[in-house]
C-alpha cells in the first residue's frame, strides 16, 4: 500500500510511471529464489530500510536498530550468507516484489492490501495503533475525546486504512471521526502536531514510543485506537520454503530468549503474546486482528 | 545534530557531487553525438534519435532509475545500484542537451560554413575549427542550466538505495525527530556546489569568448 508513495512522488507523468512499473513487476513476478536455489548458491538476498526508527535507523553512518540486530542473529544463524541493502521504503517493497531481493527483513505492518502479493513470517512487535497529543492538551484525555479532531497520518499507510476501526469506536459513544489529513511521512506529522495544525496523530505502537522518549517534553502517548496489528517480515507469495525457514528462524530467536532482549533493547518492552504462525491470508489477518 | 550527523551529511554531498559529475561529463558529449546524428537526417538512426528525446524527456527520473535497477537484471544485465544511477542521470540529462546542441547547430550561420568552404576546408576541419567552438559558446548558459536542474533533481535516485545528500537528511530526522536543521544544512550544500558550476560556466564562457570573437 505505500507502494503508493512512489507513484504520488512521480506527479509529472504518473502514467509512464504505471505502466513501466506494471510491466517490471508483471515481468518478474516469482523470480525470487526458492530456499534450495538460496542454498546453491550460498546467499539469501534481502532488503532493508534506514530511516524507520527504531527498526532501522543510521547512527554515524552504521546500520543500526531493532532489525540489524535481527540481522546480524540470522547470519550467525544461517549456514548460507547474507547479503543485504538498504534501500528506502518507496522502493523497497516493489524491489523484493519484483524479485531483486528474496525478501525484506524490515519493520514493514501486514494490511490486507500488502496480503495480497506478499506472505509474512511470525511478526516480530506489535503495531497496534495509538494516538499521539500535544503534551498538556486538556482536551483530550481518553478515545472518546477524539470526537471530531483533526488527526494527521501517512498516506497509502496502515494507519490510514484502518481508521474506520478509529470511527466505529467514536460511534460506540456517539461521536465520529473529525477531518483526516494525510502526510507523505512521519516527521512532517510530528512538526505540524507540535504546530497546532492538528489535534493528533495515529501511529504503531513502537514508533510512538520512540517518538516519545526521544521529545516526551512535546508530544505524549495516548490509548489503543486499533485492534492488534504486527510488524512481521513480507516473502513474495509462492515461496513457501524461505518463509517457513525465517519462522524456524524467529522460533528460534524466541526459545533462545533473544527475541526479548532484543524488544526490551530497542522497544522498552518485550510482546510475548504475539501469534507464533505465519500469515497469509485476509482471513488469517482479521481473524488475529480484531479488537478486544 | 551531532558531529556524526555532519559526516553523514558531508558523505552524502559526496555522493551527490560524483553521480553528478559523471551524469554531466557522460551527458554532455552524449548530448552532442546524438544532435549530430539527429541533424545528419540518416536514415533509421535520426528517427531513433527523435524518439529517444521524446522518450528521455517525457520519463520522469525516478521512473527510470527504478526501471533500469529492477528490470536490466530479467533481461541477465546484472547493475548496482550507483550504475543504475549513474546511467539513469545521464540518459535523462542526455536527451535534454541533444536539443540544446540542436539548436546551437541548426542556428549556426551558413554564411560562415560558405566561407570555410571557399577557402577549401573539409567538412570536419570546419566543424572541429570554426563550428563546435562557437556551437559551445552559445550552448554554455543552456548547459549550465540543465546541470544545475540534474544537481537538484539528483535526489530522485534514492529510490533505488542511492545515499544522496537528501537521502541523509531523511535518514538523521528519522532519529531527531527534527527535519530542519539537516535540511537547511543540506539546502547550504546544495546552493554551494550549484554556485560552483555557475562559477565554471563564467570562467569557461571568458575563455570561449577568446576563441568565438
Amino acid at each position: 500500500m505505500r507502494m503508493l508513495k512512489i507513484i504520488r512522488a512521480a506527479q509529472p507523468s504518473r502514467l509512464f510511471f504505471a505502466v513501466f512499473i506494471t510491466f517490471a513487476l508483471t515481468s518478474l513476478a516469482g523470480e525470487a529464489a526458492s530456499l534450495k536455489k538460496i542454498k546453491a548458491r550460498g546467499y539469501l538476498n534481502i532488503a532493508t530500510e534506514d530511516n524507520y526508527a527504531p527498526f532501522e535507523i543510521m547512527k554515524g553512518g552504521k546500520a543500526s536498530g531493532f532489525t540489524n540486530d535481527v540481522v546480524a542473529e540470522l547470519k550467525k544463524y544461517a549456514d548460507f550468507k547474507i547479503r543485504q541493502d538498504i534501500l528506502p521504503w518507496s522502493g523497497l517493497l516493489a524491489s523484493v516484489r519484483a524479485g531483486k531481493y528474496d525478501c525484506a527483513i524490515t519493520g514493514s505492518i501486514i494490511s490486507e492490501e500488502r496480503l495480497r502479493v506478499f506472505d509474512f513470517t511470525m511478526p516480530t512487535a506489535s503495531a497496534q495503533h495509538y494516538y499521539i497529543t500535544r503534551k498538556g492538551d486538556d482536551r483530550i484525555k481518553g478515545v472518546k475525546d477524539l470526537n471530531g479532531l483533526t488527526v494527521g497520518v501517512q498516506a497509502g499507510s496502515v494507519l490510514l486504512s484502518r481508521l474506520p476501526e478509529l470511527d466505529a469506536m467514536l460511534k460506540k459513544t456517539g461521536g465520529k471521526l473529525g477531518k483526516v489529513v494525510e502526510y507523505t511521512s512521519y516527521p512532517e506529522v510530528y512538526e505540524d502536531l507540535a504546530n497546532g495544525r492538528l489535534d493528533y496523530a495515529i501511529n504503531a505502537i513502537v514508533s510512538a514510543q520512540n517518538l516519545i522518549s526521544k521529545r516526551g517534553d512535546t508530544f505524549a502517548l495516548g490509548e489503543p485506537v486499533s485492534g492488534f496489528g504486527f510488524h512481521a517480515y513480507p516473502v513474495p507469495k509462492g515461496n513457501e520454503d524461505l518463509l517457513v525457514y525465517l519462522n524456524g528462524f524467529i522460533t528460534h530467536l524466541y526459545k533462545s530468549g533473544k527475541l526479548a532482549e532484543l524488544q526490551k533493547k530497542w522497544f522498552g518492552r518485550a510482546f510475548p503474546d504475539l501469534p507464533r504462525q505465519s500469515i497469509k491470508s485476509v482471513k488469517e489477518f482479521k481473524k488475529l486482528t480484531k479488537a478486544q | 545534530m551531532t558531529a556524526g550527523d555532519y559526516q553523514m551529511l558531508l558523505d552524502g554531498a559526496w555522493t551527490t557531487i560524483w553521480i553528478s559529475l559523471l551524469a554531466i561529463g557522460g551527458g554532455v558529449p552524449l548530448g552532442l553525438v546524438l544532435s549530430l546524428i539527429r541533424v545528419s537526417r540518416f536514415p533509421v538512426l535520426s528517427q531513433i534519435v527523435v524518439l529517444y528525446v521524446s522518450l528521455g524527456r517525457a520519463t520522469p527520473l525516478l521512473t527510470l532509475a527504478l526501471f533500469l535497477f529492477v528490470t536490466l537484471p530479467v533481461f541477465g544485465v546484472n547493475i548496482d545500484k550507483y550504475t543504475a544511477g549513474v546511467l539513469a542521470l545521464t540518459l535523462n540529462t542526455a536527451s535534454f542537451n541533444t536539443e540544446v546542441w540542436r539548436s546551437a547547430y541548426q542556428s549556426f550561420p551558413q554564411s560562415q560554413i560558405e566561407a570555410a568552404r571557399a577557402t577549401g576546408m573539409t567538412r570536419a576541419l570546419y566543424f572541429r575549427r570554426i563550428m563546435l567552438p562557437q556551437m559551445w559558446y552559445a550552448s554554455l548558459p543552456s548547459l549550465v542550466n540543465e546541470m544545475t536542474l540534474l544537481v537538484k533533481a539528483s535526489p530522485a535516485i534514492a529510490v533505488i538505495g542511492v545515499v544522496d545528500l537528501t537521502r541523509v537528511t531523511n535518514r538523521i530526522a528519522a532519529q531527531t525527530y527534527e527535519p530542519l536543521p539537516p535540511i537547511l544544512v543540506a539546502g547550504a550544500m546544495y546552493m554551494l556546489f550549484i554556485s560552483v558550476l555557475v562559477r565554471l560556466q563564467r570562467h569557461l564562457e571568458k575563455r570561449a569568448e577568446r576563441y568565438a570573437t
